[in-house]
């Protein structure tokens, strides 16, 4: 008796932590695909009496957001690429190659860690526009992958670290240089960790704010979640329109987040995803 | 055989490109704040003016820093406190068997994967005064009489704790069943074979052993709570985001931005850095034991 009672707490208590956290995205869903008129219904209906894709039209049709969604796309892509490219680069000769001040580095890198963005943003900010960078989507790249790395360092490091040496002497025996090495020996093997750290580096582009609102000006190269909060700040909400948006915006995230998520508790161990 | 380089130089080589990016965009950023503060400067036009510690004596008289400064720490504080205990719960019915649990597991974690703008717009909606389907079904319930003003002044702080903790928990709730999936089963049958009680059990084995995860879980979440910044921003209408929830990382943003006071902002965030530091050393000499440092 006592262990049913206790089988059947365990599975409302499950099922209700599955409903808090799908309910509110459920709802987005069903208000998206209201027609405006049920949209400000009184008492709101769960189900849409008479679904439409109204909502979604007008988005697209009238408003920049495949503009956002394109740079989006564009900027977090390129995070992804540069921040892998240098991390692993890097993660490599923190693991296979001997020279003074190796673990200080390492060690610096991982105290970077603790910087949040709003303490980098004020003074980037200035930088950039003396640089004159400012309102370019390099601007994004750059900083979103400064401030990837030191967590993409240390993930990929750990990796590296697990990967048997013999394996690379054997090809070095063979004549390949550190570069085939790296690329053919120790990137297959260390698959997961590459894995984790580009889900981290993208969702972190995907998802900024901060870093947008500071370095763009110009409405057709801003991100997303900017874009998006502009249309949410105009004098009267049209709520259909920003939650077809927030769908648009989440299922990109959420299919990445599906596809990949069992390499993802590989990243969690060492602090996961920053936020 | 091609002639290869040494190894050192070939190392430094490959770690310089991340040096470059980290050293050039974080740590001079960063060490640029620190010297902006000691200046008067607009954030748009070059003029500067040297005041030495000057925005730092403004800052100990300015009543909207000291106010800032404790609705940060109550948000922090409040925050982190609340998704300590959730995630820990959550985590430990997540570790139960049960039919469905891997899909869950994932299902638990959709909060802390959608865009901080996604989380604000869906509960600025929910908790919407007049269409908002929260207020309704509280007042199809009798919870309430009226109709609860949840973005109004005096709920702000309220709502805004509320939609961080379900933003922010799922990172707690996987930290910590990670770690829970680590603990030998061992240590739980020796108790059961003594009689121990489930709470005993669970103060006694499963509390020890997820201490070094707690405390890192802590130390993590409490100062990214502290410094959080597009939640609470995008939370008040990114327009100032109200007196009532203006923490310290949107007044440093405000003092720079909307009144282009650069200097001052860079004081600002400094002095969160320095309460940050001080904050996780004094954290250290606490809590940091044997099991840590393993």
């Amino acid at each position: 008796m006592r262990r049913l009672a206790w089988r059947a707490f365990v599975y409302a208590a499950a099922l209700g932590l599955a409903a808090q956290a799908v309910l509110p995205l459920l709802w987005m869903l069903s208000t998206s695909l209201k027609p405006p008129r049920e949209v400000f219904a009184t008492p709101p209906t769960f189900v849409p009496a008479s679904p439409t894709l109204e909502s979604f039209a007008r988005l697209l049709g009238e408003t920049a957001f495949l503009t956002y969604f394109r740079n989006s796309v564009v900027v977090a892509g390129l995070t992804v690429v540069l921040t892998m490219a240098v991390g692993a680069l890097g993660a490599y000769s923190l693991t296979r190659f001997a020279f003074p001040g190796r673990e200080a580095v390492a060690r610096l890198i991982l105290c970077t860690y603790m910087f949040a963005p709003i303490m980098i943003v004020i003074p980037i900010y200035i930088l950039a526009r003396r640089l004159g960078i400012v309102n370019t989507h390099a601007a994004l790249v750059l900083s979103y992958a400064s401030f990837c790395l030191p967590f993409s360092l240390w993930l990929l490091r750990a990796f590296f670290q697990s990967i048997p040496l013999e394996l690379e002497e054997a090809a070095h025996v063979d004549g390949a240089g550190r570069g085939r090495a790296l690329l053919h020996i120790v990137l297959p093997l260390a698959l997961p960790g590459l894995i984790a750290t580009s889900i981290f580096t993208f969702t972190l582009a995907w998802n900024d704010y901060i870093f947008t609102r500071i370095l763009i000006a110009s409405d057709e190269l801003k991100t997303l979640p900017v874009g998006v909060q502009d249309l949410f700040a105009a004098a009267v909400v049209d709520w259909g329109l920003v939650m077809a948006a927030g769908m648009l915006i989440t299922i990109p995230a959420l299919a990445f987040f599906m596809a990949v998520q069992r390499h993802l508790v590989a990243g969690w161990g060492t602090g996961g995803l920053k936020g | 055989m091609r002639r290869r380089l040494p190894g050192a130089v070939l190392g430094v080589l490959w770690i310089l490109p991340a040096l470059v990016l980290i050293v050039g965009l974080i740590l001079y950023p960063v060490a640029y704040a620190i010297w902006l503060s000691f200046f008067d400067k607009h954030s748009f036009f070059p003029a500067e003016r040297w005041v030495g510690l000057g925005n730092y004596a403004r800052i100990a008289g300015d009543a909207e820093f000291w106010d800032s400064l404790w609705k940060g720490v109550v948000y922090a504080a409040a925050t982190t406190g609340l998704q300590l205990v959730l995630g820990v719960a959550a985590a430990l019915v997540l570790h139960q068997a049960f039919r469905g649990r891997t899909a869950i597991r994932a299902l638990v974690l959709f909060p802390y994967m959608i865009p901080t703008i996604v989380a604000v717009i869906v509960w600025r909606w929910l908790l919407n005064e007049t269409y908002g389907v929260v207020d309704d079904l509280l007042l199809r319930f009798r919870l309430v009489r009226e109709p609860i003003v949840w973005l109004g002044v005096d709920h702000m702080m309220t709502s805004l704790i509320a939609v961080s903790v379900w933003q922010f928990t799922p990172f707690v709730v996987v930290s910590v069943l990670a770690r829970l999936q680590t603990i030998p089963l061992e240590l739980y049958e020796a108790a059961r074979v003594d009689g121990a009680s489930a709470w005993a059990r669970f103060r006694h084995i499963t509390l020890p052993q997820l201490r070094a995860v707690l405390f890192v879980v802590v130390l993590l979440r409490s100062i990214w709570m502290f410094t959080k910044f597009d939640t609470v921003w995008l939370w008040g209408e990114g327009a100032g985001a109200g007196r009532e929830i203006r923490t310290l990382p949107i007044y440093a943003y405000m003092r720079t931005f909307t009144y282009y006071q650069a200097g001052f902002g860079a004081a600002l965030a400094v002095i969160m850095f320095l309460m940050l530091m001080a904050a996780t050393l004094v954290y250290f000499r606490l809590f940091w034991g044997e099991e840590e440092a393993a």
